[in-house]
Order: structure tokens, then C-alpha cells, then sequence
């Protein structure tokens, strides 16, 4: 026979490649391509998707500062600051932003004011179009005095066309154009309302900035690089905690850092579908090791050499791996593409920016599924003895603990890694997903467990099912902990939406106040004060309002801890920081400036809790302050407290402690002074006001007369309150669908690997005479079972998320949600009895002669 | 029928036992046995007797404890597994009581895997020409799914023959059959095995298959012993039959 035998070929490659394509075609690969599909589309859509978003804001924001350096900060600057920008003919150019109401006939609407001077933008380019037509767009610089540049909405919303006009405080302003693109727009998440850019000139002729008013001074430095370095060198020691100096990297550093979060939280919220899927690759590769078995020991038995069996099956499923990948990598982009289209009209976005780390990320989480959670069903395949075609084959050898096990766990650190980037939350997530996959899959055992000796008492069916439930208590509970996670997914989404927003509501008492109206001149006080006598408003008074710094503690100077003030989407120089912390003496500040108020009586809400309140018109200056507050900055009663407002400094003891009960939606002040404290400083203020409906058009009315009073609709914050939310549910809904489909495929995956026992078990019950209806029903219950302690679960699980969002979010009290469970429980039967009896459709159709003809 | 003088397989003191925990249980006593080329050989013996383990042993599929084993001269007890896998690739063919078919490849593929493992050349015409003679040409794109018992085993017999081996090895090739297919199988193995002048050395307890053997040797316990010679006069044994 030797010699017959011609140069070795490469039959190894014929060989693979033939079973890769009848495989295919016959459906046995379909659940490990799939997995593999699922877990690369995943991550390639949602690192591409974030990505693409995360280039367009960075891109659209801050491309330029409009500038070299800015400086930022609640109050006009010192003049030596210019001084000494003008002695290195620095260019200069000021904005003030603020938030304000803008009127056209009887349209109102808030929107933020951009105030610049004459030489806005320093750099980049500032787009506007005069006319609707244009097609190219005109490079502007600050309008002209009594015009105003303003964003496309604001024409729709206000009902006006360019050439109409506006009302911005007291002052009326021509529409110039519609603005294009902004050089230093910078995001926020939460905008007031469109841009209106008009002159610096005509800021005092709006009477707008007013003591106490919210305003934000950007002032923009450029010029040459080794005079603006000399300016940064000089001016850096002499900044406070309310002023940022910035450049553009730095402002670009601090958004990336936000939206590295957020994509940060969404990757691993995907995780949990990709560790699915992982799993299912898992069970999917053991199966096909398993099926495989006879096939290798005939190999073996007709001669190959088992190197010839290893070449076959690493071609064999590194082909496998490489088609799935690719689909995968396919239908990633596409999911991306879908994406991107649904959220174009809030961002412009420009495909041409896609870079490599979705696709080398999505290609890495491919291999690793493909390699770290299959390589040991493939090794034990590929050592198949030939001796087996004689002996037989073991159908389920027990798993036991070894070096395969801890390659999946590895592999699942590299990919929660390779997710987050941080080693402590990998870790975490890691031993925190195993302890509570661990008390999860303690608890479905115990249901089930109890199941099966209920189950002895209801019927043969349920008995059967239970039973088997119980058998297969390992390979269940993997199911089990996946459509808890994705059930509890769903059921909090649902309570999310159309509950906790209701009950908090529904916890203010009826006269809460639902209107903030702000910036109110003291002049204003007397005519809103009837005017609310006489439409018998319900209102809680005037405070006046003033904002200032607490400088200082019993003459320590205070630092800031966290900066949390408004235009923080700018920072300051780490050199900054580091300097500030090394000053001697310092204790720890509020970190922001305060709004501060006096008034001479208690508040109706608030307690004193130490010391006592003042009398009325007593003149020594004194200060009462919140017991939170107090606590957290380690002041006593009796402190002596020094606050700075603008350039005045004055200092005041402390006298008393407040209890401030915050969940009221009343006014509350952290700081309130004695009148005798704050006689010289200037003050608007503020007033909550109970508007009902019928009412709401009426007072509109009135209010318009004082156009520079700002009215914050607290209804229209529930409902931007509810928009978000929604927004964030279709977030976490996509991750749910994920979910769904991996865990479904891990069901799928794990029903085909019993299912040559599932087909010996049926044999011999037909064989026993057990109907049909009775093997039907046996499956269908053990699936329904599985489901509903899914569901069960669920919403015990969900109970305690909504218990800590009601307590510790919302600062409401608990309360149950049993509707829910039956949702849970019911949803949870439904489809993973559907899914299950699927899966199964075919064994369930078979006549029982074919039956016992393929087990016998 | 062609039968030469030339041995084929020769074992000499051939023992197998296992290690069950502190006991060891002993498969094969020691087993002595010549076949010759072409020779057609029964071994029979009652479920559990060691003949299924001496098949393995004589088709280099195991290693036995002590004793010599040699196919076509190679000394299979000092071979490791690679150079058996050869050896079987070169000189083996099989048939098994399951079949053994690759449930994903089709008839055709199956029968042409040996010759592609051997690199014989035209392998899909003598797979093709093999169909057509175990009378499943037409069914030669159909996978073992879509076949009966019977024809899975037709088509193993053809995937049997492709490399035209030295010796052939079946173990109870009609015992998933009922007795008519199981009937037209043997006459099947046997037709071909004549036409290619096969050794066959087959695994059996159905005394008819066994009687269609020049040949059969009874294992009990362990034990190997001579039957009978059918249509050989019993006191012309020649000296390399004598078993014991």
C-alpha cells in the first residue's frame, strides 16, 4: 500500500474546510457564530457609538476657546489683571453669560445670554447667517449695539423672523442673524435654553445684572506665545477659588474626563451582555467538543495523527472565529450607524472620525471569547483516544476545578480591563459579580429546590418538570442568574418611568410652592406682594438674595474642597491647586459661593436646633447657620465666621444652629444673616410662589411687566427631570435587549447540550406509555418554573434597587411594588417558557418510534 | 479464497490487564495467535470474554500489558501512538457496530476519508466506484442522517475497502441490524473481502457470521482457543494455528 502513497497534500485543509461548510450549513455553529456575532456587535457599536459622540461634543465644543487662555469667574476681575494684559499688548475680549427670560409679543422663553465685547472671537471663526438663505455663512464679531445674534429655535419658539425683535430685560433688540456655529461653545448638559449673543455695550440698558444676579465674567487673553506664558506666570498665584484659568487643552481634558465616565458606566453596563454571551460561547464550545468526540476517534482510528487532527479543528474554529468576527464587526457598524442616525439631529456628527479602538477593541473581545472560553473543550477533543470508537464515548464528563477554569475567569478580568481601564473596578466588578451570581444562583437552588417537593404534590407534570428543574440545578442556574438580571432590568426601568416620578410628587403637601421667580429688584417687592395678596397666592415671601464666599474660620483662611460652581466645565491648573494646598493654616470651605439672604424671623420650615435666634432689630451682626453644613465644615456655635462679597470682607459669630428640612421644596438657606450684619450690601430677591393652572396665565401676564424677573417653573423641571429619564430608560433598554439575546442564547445553547439526554429521557417515558400532552407539558412547566423564579427574583432584586433610589436619590419614603412582581413573575414564565418549548419544538415533534429508534 | 503462508499478524504471549483500586483484573491470559494473508478469521466469545479487547490490540488501537504484537511486521507493542496511527492509516481498515459515521460529512465524504488520510489519489472516483458496488451510488450527496441502519453500514463497508487494506478489523458488523439487513451486510463484507483478498479478522457472538469464516477462534475469560476450521480437516492444522 506504501507505495501508492504520493506527497503528503495539505488534506488537512480540504478536510476543515469541508466540515466548516457542511456545518455551517446544517446549523450546527449557529449558536457559538452567533455568540460571538452578539459579543463583537456589541462591543464595536457601543465603544464606536460613545466615541463617535464623545469626538462630536469635543470636537463641536472646544475646538477653540475663541481664545489662547481664559479666565473665568463669578465677578468682574481686578483692573490690574488687564493692566497687566494691556503691558504685554495682550488681545482681550469679555462674555458674560447669564440666564434670563426673553419676550417676543406674548412668547417667553429662557434662554442664555452670551454678552460679548467688540474683538469676541479671538480665535476661530464666529458663523452667522443674516438671512435664512445665505449660504455661506458670514464671520462676525460682537453685533451691533441694539442687535442680537441669535440660535435658529429661538426664531420657531418665540414666533419671530429675522429683522423682528426681542425683549432681553427691559431692552429691546433687532435680530441680526441666525448663528451657525459658536468658536468656543461649550457643552453643558443642562442648557437654560438657546443662545442669544448681543453687545457688552448694551448690558446696563437691560438692567439685568442686578446684586445677587447668577452671571458668569469669561475674560479671553491671546497673543503672543511668550507674552501670554509671562501673563499665565504672573496672574497664576494671585487667582481665588471662584476664578478658572484655562486653555484649551485643559478644557478639552476636564469634558473628555466627564464623558470618559458616562462611557465608562454604559460599557459595563454592556458587560454584563457580553459576559453572556461569553457564557454562551462557553456552553456552546463544550457541546460542539462533546459532538465532536466520535468524529476525532474515527480520525484517529483510520490513521490521522493527532497533529493532523490539530491542524484540522485550529483551522477548523479559527475560521469559525474569523467569519464571526467579521459579521460581528458588521453588524456592530451598522447597530453604530443606527445609532448615530437616531441621535443626528442633537449633534452633528461626522463619520470620517471613526477610529481604530472600536474595532480593535470589538476584534480583541472576539478573540477572547473565541480562544479563552473554548480552548479547553478543544484541547480534551483533540486528545480523543482512537480506542474510544470502540469503547465509547462519555456524553458529560463532570467538570472538574483546574487551570480551565481559570482561564475564563482571566480572560473575563482582560475583558471588564479592557472595558474600564481601572484595575480596582475590574477587580471589584469581578469578585462582586461572583458574590452575587454565588447568592443568586444559593437562592435559585433553595426556590427550586422547594419546588420539587411542591411539585410532588401537583400533578405529574409539574412533578416531572420540577424534578428535572432540580436535576439540572447547575446549567439552570447560569440561565437563572441572566434573565434575573435582565427581568429586574426591565422591571425597574418600568417602575422608574411610570412610578417614582409620581410618588415623589405626590409627597409635596398641595400648596407647595411650584414657581421660583428670581431677580427681583426691591422696587419690584411692593407690586408683586398685592399682586399675589390679591389673587390669593400662596407664597412663602421675599428673601433677598446676595452671593459671597466664606473666606474664612475663626481667622483661618478656607480652601476649596470640591468645585462644584456653575461653569465647571472649565478648571483650574493642577500648579494652581498644588500652590493653594500648600499654604499653611487652611481649613476646609464650602467651595463655592453661597446664596446668602437675611431675614429677621425664623423661617417657617426651619429649626433652631443650638443657640438662639436674634430679636427683632438687634443690632449686633450675627449669623445663623444649617446644621449639615455645620457639621461638615467642624463649625460651633460661637465661630466667628468672615465672608467675602466681591471686594468687602466682613466677619460675624456665629449664634445659631438650623435644622433644614430640605425635602420641601420651600426656600432654604444655608447661611442667613441678622439685618444688622448685611446693612450696606446691595440685594435682589427671590420668592417661591404656589401658581395653579387656571392661575398660571394670569400671573404670566402680570409678570412680563418686570421683564427682568426670571421665572423657574418647577413643573417644567419635572418634566425635563422626566425627559431624562426616558432618555437614560432607552440607554439602559438597549442594554436590556443585549441582555436578553445572550441570555436567550445561553438557553438555546444549554437546552441543545442536554439534549441528547432530554431525547433518552422522553424515549423511555414514551416507552413507560406516557402521553404526549403529559411530555409536552413536563417541558413547558420546567421552563415556566425556571422563568418565574427568574422573575421572582427579579423583583426582589428591583425592590431593593427602588428601595435605595426612594431612600437615598429621591429622599422619599420606601414603598413596596407588588403589581410589579406579578409583571416580573408572569413575563418571566412567558418567555422563558416560550423560548424554552422552542428550543425543544423539535424533540417535542418527534413520533415515538423515531424516538426510541434514536436512543436505543 | 486466497490464503498464503505469509503471516500477517502474529502475537506471541500477549497479556492485557487493568488496574481496578487494589485489585487487578486480567483481560487477556496469555494469548498466542497467527493469521495469515487473506486469512478470514471469527473471534467468538460471550459479552464481557476480552475479544473485543484483543481486536484493539491487534488493530494497534490499544497497547497491551505484556507480549508482542506485529502487523505486517511492525512491532505495534513498541510503537507510540503516532507511529499506530500510521501503521493503521497504511494497513487497517475498520468497521464498527455503530457505523461510525461523520454525521456531518455526506456518504460520499465518508467514504473517501481514509484514502485522503492514506494521500491515495482519485478519491472521490473510488469512493464514487465503491458506492455504486455496496449499491449506493445514487446516494452518495446524502448524509448519514438521511440513511437507514443498513445503509450507514453499506456505506462504512465501502469506507472500509477505499485504501485497500491489509487486514480488516469489524467489530459486530451486523449487530445494530436486523437479521435480513444484517444477512445482506455479511454477504456484502464477504463478496468484497473475496474480490480484494482481504484479511478479515472479525468480532462476533452470531455464530452464522462466524461460520462464514475459514476460520474461529472462541475467547472465554480471557482464554483463546481454536474452534474448528470450517470446510479444513481438522488434523491438517498447520503448526501457526495451534492457540493456547
Amino acid at each position: 500500500m506504501s507505495e501508492l502513497r504520493i506527497k503528503p497534500s495539505k488534506t488537512w485543509v480540504k478536510q476543515s474546510l469541508r466540515l466548516l461548510h457542511h456545518e455551517f450549513r446544517r446549523g450546527e455553529l449557529t449558536i457559538i457564530f452567533l455568540a460571538i456575532v452578539l459579543a463583537v456587535g456589541t462591543v464595536f457599536s457601543l465603544t464606536g457609538f460613545s466615541e463617535q459622540i464623545k469626538q462630536a461634543i469635543i470636537t463641536n465644543s472646544a475646538n477653540t476657546i475663541a481664545a489662547d487662555r481664559v479666565l473665568g469667574s463669578s465677578r468682574a476681575i481686578p483692573t490690574e489683571y488687564l493692566d497687566k494684559s494691556d503691558s504685554l499688548s495682550l488681545n482681550v475680549a469679555s462674555k458674560i453669560l447669564l440666564d434670563s427670560m426673553v419676550f417676543s409679543g406674548d412668547n417667553m422663553l429662557l434662554s442664555e445670554l452670551d454678552i460679548i465685547s467688540e474683538k469676541y472671537p479671538l480665535r476661530g471663526e464666529f458663523l452667522v447667517k443674516m438671512s435664512l438663505d445665505q449660504e455661506v455663512p458670514t464671520s462676525v464679531s460682537a453685533p451691533k449695539q441694539g442687535t442680537a445674534y441669535v440660535e435658529e429655535s429661538i426664531l420657531s419658539r418665540l414666533n419671530v423672523k429675522i429683522g423682528g425683535t426681542i425683549e432681553v430685560g427691559v431692552l429691546p433688540l433687532t435680530i441680526a442673524g441666525v448663528i451657525v456655529e459658536i468658536p468656543d461653545r461649550s457643552y453643558r448638559m443642562f442648557v437654560a435654553g438657546p443662545a442669544i449673543f448681543f453687545n457688552i455695550k448694551d448690558i446696563d440698558k437691560t438692567q439685568l445684572i442686578k446684586p445677587g444676579s447668577r452671571v458668569y465674567y469669561q475674560y479671553l487673553f491671546a497673543g503672543e506665545r511668550d507674552d501670554i506664558e509671562t501673563f499665565e506666570t504672573w496672574i497664576k498665584p494671585q487667582l481665588n477659588e471662584t476664578q478658572n484659568w484655562y486653555d484649551a487643552k485643559s478644557a478639552k481634558n476636564r469634558l473628555s474626563k466627564v464623558l470618559d465616565s458616562s462611557e465608562k458606566f454604559l460599557s459595563l453596563a454592556s458587560m454584563l451582555g457580553i459576559v453572556l454571551a461569553a457564557v454562551a460561547v462557553a456552553v456552546a464550545s463544550r457541546r460542539y467538543g462533546q459532538r465532536h468526540q466520535p468524529m476525532v476517534a474515527v480520525f484517529k482510528a483510520l490513521g490521522a495523527s493527532t497533529s493532523h487532527v490539530k491542524k484540522l479543528y485550529m483551522l477548523h474554529w479559527g475560521l469559525l472565529s474569523l467569519i464571526s468576527i467579521i459579521v460581528g464587526l458588521i453588524v456592530g457598524y451598522m447597530l453604530m450607524l443606527a445609532g448615530v442616525s437616531a441621535i443626528e439631529s442633537y449633534l452633528s456628527l461626522d463619520e470620517s472620525q471613526l477610529t481604530f479602538k472600536p474595532f480593535v477593541t470589538a476584534v480583541i473581545t472576539g478573540l477572547l471569547c473565541a480562544i479563552a472560553f473554548a480552548i479547553h473543550p478543544i484541547t480534551e477533543l483533540i486528545s480523543t483516544k482512537p480506542l474510544d470508537v470502540i469503547r465509547g464515548f462519555s456524553q458529560s464528563k463532570l467538570p472538574r476545578f483546574g487551570w480551565h477554569q481559570v482561564i475564563p475567569l482571566l480572560a473575563l478580568f482582560a475583558l471588564l480591563m479592557l472595558f474600564s481601564r481601572d484595575l480596582i473596578m475590574s477587580l471589584s466588578l469581578l469578585l462582586g459579580g461572583i458574590l452575587v451570581s454565588g447568592i443568586l444562583l444559593l437562592l435559585g437552588r433553595l426556590i427550586m429546590g422547594a419546588g420539587r417537593s411542591a411539585g410532588a404534590k401537583a400533578g405529574k407534570a409539574w412533578h416531572l418538570a420540577l424534578a428535572n428543574l432540580k436535576r439540572r440545578a447547575n446549567e439552570n442556574s447560569v440561565q437563572l442568574v441572566s434573565f434575573t438580571i435582565a427581568i429586574q432590568l426591565l422591571l425597574l426601568i418600568t417602575v422608574m418611568k411610570s412610578s417614582i416620578i409620581d410618588e415623589w410628587q405626590a409627597q409635596f403637601p398641595e400648596n407647595t410652592p411650584n414657581h421660583y421667580l428670581l431677580n427681583i429688584a426691591n422696587e419690584e417687592i411692593a407690586p408683586l406682594q398685592a399682586f399675589a395678596e390679591e389673587l390669593n397666592l400662596d407664597n412663602q415671601g421675599f428673601y433677598p438674595i446676595f452671593r459671597g464666599r466664606l473666606s474664612a474660620i475663626n481667622g483661618e483662611k478656607t480652601v476649596s474642597v470640591d468645585d462644584d460652581d456653575k461653569g465647571s466645565s472649565t478648571t483650574e491648573t493642577d500648579e494652581a491647586k498644588e500652590e493653594e494646598q500648600d499654604k499653611p493654616k487652611e481649613r476646609k470651605g464650602a467651595g463655592r459661593e453661597l446664596s446668602l439672604t437675611w431675614q429677621e424671623q425664623l423661617p417657617l420650615t426651619n429649626e433652631v436646633v443650638e443657640g438662639q435666634w436674634w430679636q427683632i432689630k438687634e443690632t449686633l451682626p450675627q449669623v445663623s447657620m444649617e446644621k449639615g453644613m455645620a457639621e461638615r465644615l467642624d463649625i460651633k456655635l460661637g465661630d466667628e465666621l468672615t465672608f467675602t462679597i466681591g471686594t468687602d470682607e466682613f466677619t460675624v459669630p456665629v449664634t445659631s444652629i438650623r435644622d433644614v428640612d430640605w425635602k420641601s421644596r420651600q426656600l432654604n438657606f444655608i447661611m442667613i444673616f441678622n439685618e444688622a450684619a448685611v446693612i450696606d450690601i446691595a440685594t435682589t430677591s427671590i420668592s417661591a410662589w404656589m401658581i395653579s393652572d387656571q392661575q398660571k396665565n394670569e400671573v404670566y401676564r402680570f409678570l412680563s411687566q418686570y421683564p427682568t424677573i426670571s421665572i423657574m417653573d418647577f413643573g417644567a423641571i419635572m418634566k425635563q427631570l422626566t425627559s431624562m429619564i426616558e432618555q437614560v430608560s432607552i440607554a439602559i433598554e438597549l442594554i436590556l435587549v443585549l441582555v436578553i439575546l445572550a441570555g436567550s442564547l445561553v438557553l438555546v445553547a444549554q437546552v441543545q447540550a442536554s439534549m441528547e439526554e432530554r431525547e433518552r429521557e422522553l424515549a423511555i417515558l414514551r416507552t413507560l406509555g406516557a402521553k404526549g400532552s403529559l411530555l409536552r407539558n413536563s417541558v413547558l412547566f420546567e421552563f415556566v418554573a425556571l422563568g418565574a423564579v427568574a422573575g421572582l427574583m427579579a423583583s426582589i432584586a428591583m425592590e431593593i434597587a427602588v428601595f435605595f433610589l426612594q431612600t437615598q436619590v429621591f429622599e422619599m419614603s420606601a414603598s413596596f411594588h407588588f403589581s410589579y412582581w406579578l409583571v416580573g413573575i408572569v413575563a418571566g414564565a412567558g418567555f422563558v417558557g416560550i423560548m424554552g418549548m422552542l428550543s425543544c419544538w423539535r424533540l417535542l415533534n418527534m413520533s415515538s418510534l423515531t424516538l426510541i429508534r434514536r436512543t436505543m | 479464497m486466497k490464503s498464503n503462508s505469509e503471516a500477517i499478524l502474529k502475537v506471541s504471549a500477549l497479556t492485557k490487564s487493568v488496574q481496578l483500586e487494589e485489585k487487578t483484573l486480567e483481560l487477556l491470559q496469555p494469548v498466542n495467535l497467527t493469521v495469515n494473508t487473506g486469512e478470514t478469521l471469527a473471534i467468538v466469545g460471550s459479552s464481557g470474554s476480552g475479544k473485543t479487547t484483543l481486536l484493539s490490540i491487534l488493530a494497534g488501537l490499544d497497547l497491551p500489558t505484556s507480549g508482542e504484537v506485529y502487523l505486517k511486521n511492525h512491532p505495534l507493542h513498541q510503537f507510540n501512538e503516532e507511529q499506530r496511527s500510521q501503521v493503521r492509516a497504511d494497513h487497517v481498515g475498520f468497521i464498527f457496530q455503530q457505523f461510525l459515521l461523520i454525521s456531518s460529512l455526506t456518504a460520499l465524504e465518508n467514504v473517501m476519508l481514509p484514502a485522503e488520510l492514506a494521500n491515495l489519489p482519485d478519491a472521490k472516483q473510488q469512493g464514487l466506484a465503491l458506492l455504486d458496488a455496496v449499491g449506493l451510488g445514487e446516494r452518495a450527496e446524502h448524509y448519514p442522517s438521511q440513511l437507514s441502519g443498513g445503509e450507514q453500514q453499506r456505506v462504512a463497508i465501502a469506507r472500509a475497502f477505499i485504501t485497500k487494506p491489509d487486514v480488516l478489523f469489524a467489530d459486530e458488523p451486523t449487530g445494530n441490524l436486523d437479521t435480513k439487513t444484517g444477512v445482506h451486510i455479511a454477504d456484502l463484507l464477504f463478496q468484497l473481502n473475496e474480490k480484494h483478498g482481504t484479511t478479515l479478522v472479525l468480532v462476533t457472538h452470531d455464530p452464522k457470521l462466524a461460520q462464514r469464516c475459514q476460520r474461529q477462534v472462541e475467547m472465554d475469560s480471557g482464554v483463546l482457543k481454536e474452534v474448528k476450521l470450517n470446510n479444513v480437516n481438522q488434523d491438517e492444522l498447520p503448526a501457526h494455528m495451534k492457540v493456547g
